[in-house]
């Protein structure tokens, strides 16, 4: 056994913190080694002097003085605590009513100063991916005329989906051309115009 | 209303100050108040800091006593208040540990009556017993609040650990330790004796 093992158990034991069986081991190893003898002796001795030296004696007058002044203190606590809580409680709804004013505030400014955008009505939603191919397809005819014809074949797949073609006149109806984008209106137009075009060139021919 | 209180459970009191019933808690901190101040006392070596951190631990255990869910016992909820209130306390150096203030409320007692009767016999006792109380003074902070609790209070490890925020194993270490250091500061007092 390691005498540094030995010295923190004589300290749990001095504290009546070491077990039966380790006492035992403690005892074996005290009676052979001579120097955990001494520093045994030498704990114990501290240990009674410690008792012996902490008895500080304090009048009667002390305590009675310390309760007095403890007792004022609970009851001023005490006090606070009464007036405060109607304090916090007249806070708290103060509080919750500036909020609500607050709020109702933000909502009339909105409400009244920013109108709400109409949410736009598109038969075709393909105006960003529109832009988009045309920077794409840049300067090449071939190309645009190919990309017209797959919006115009795109718009007559709408018309059929959407029953129209079966109706005589859809194209008078407003809906159809008020829904129409900018962009997607100059594409049907420039079509007409291409279309009428070529007919004037097959009359000519 | 006094004699009724003295013969209540903390735990009864506990709940009655819980409601904010000034005389339960009053009565509470009678049972417990001399034990935290000498502990503060040994620590601090200041009456008026004793008294003052005594009386701080007991209103801040009267203020949050809403958030004591009883899981440990009054007392040792308190102490820990207590002792937490004056490490920090010393910790911040507000007042020099090692001094020591007394006025005609408190004095130490004179140690136990020595066993000799000879004037060297007594002499060496009061010599060994002032350089102890210096010693203990001169311990680091954790080591000392340890040996105040189980030497001085006589507290087992485990209540120890419960007030100090730590486990046993910490306390028990550093019992050994402390005992360490002051057999080593002590030595050739011991062996005069």
């Amino acid at each position: 056994m390691r005498c540094k093992t030995i010295e923190k158990w004589l300290s749990d034991r001095i504290d009546g913190e070491l077990s039966e069986r380790k006492i035992k081991s403690l005892q074996a190893h005290l009676e052979r080694c001579p120097s955990c003898r001494s520093y045994a002796a030498a704990l114990e001795k501290i240990q009674d002097e410690a008792r012996s030296i902490e008895r500080l004696e304090v009048s009667p007058s002390f305590w009675e003085e310390f309760t007095s002044r403890l007792r004022s203190d609970l009851s001023s606590k005490k006090q606070e605590k009464r007036l405060e809580r109607p304090l916090v409680k007249r806070w708290r709804w103060a509080g919750a009513s500036a909020a609500l004013t607050l709020l109702i505030v933000v909502g009339l400014y909105f409400l009244l100063f920013f109108e709400k955008p109409v949410p736009e009505m598109y038969v075709f939603s393909y105006e960003d991916s529109l832009a988009q191919i045309y920077r794409e397809i840049g300067r090449d005819p071939e190309l645009e005329t190919l990309f017209n014809l797959v919006v115009l074949a795109s718009i007559g797949e709408s018309l059929e989906g959407a029953g129209w073609q079966d109706s005589a006149g859809f194209q008078e109806s407003s809906l159809l051309w008020e829904n129409l984008s900018e962009e997607e209106l100059k594409l049907i137009e420039s079509e007409i115009k291409k279309e009428e075009k070529i007919e004037e060139e097959s009359h000519e021919g | 209303m006094k004699g009724s209180m003295a013969d209540r459970s903390d735990d009864h009191l506990v709940d009655l100050a819980k409601q904010g019933d000034v005389e339960a808690f009053a009565e509470l901190a009678r049972r417990c108040q001399e034990r935290i101040f000498y502990s503060i006392f040994a620590l601090t070596k200041n009456h008026q800091d004793a008294s003052d951190l005594t009386q701080e631990a007991l209103m801040q255990a009267f203020k949050s006593l809403k958030t004591f869910k009883q899981r440990s016992s009054f007392n040792t909820w308190v102490y820990r208040i207590a002792v937490n209130l004056t490490l920090n306390f010393l910790k911040k150096g507000k007042r020099d540990g090692a001094r020591q203030v007394l006025d005609e409320s408190l004095s130490w007692a004179e140690a136990k009556e020595d066993a000799s009767p000879s004037p060297e016999g007594s002499s060496l006792k009061k010599e060994l017993s002032r350089k102890l109380r210096e010693a203990v003074d001169s311990l680091p902070l954790p080591y000392r609040a340890s040996f105040v609790l189980v030497v001085f209070q006589g507290m087992t490890h485990n209540q120890a650990a419960r007030v100090l925020g730590c486990s046993e194993n910490t306390v028990s270490w550093r019992m050994h330790k402390a005992r360490k250091i002051l057999q080593a500061s002590l030595n050739p007092y011991l062996e005069g004796r």
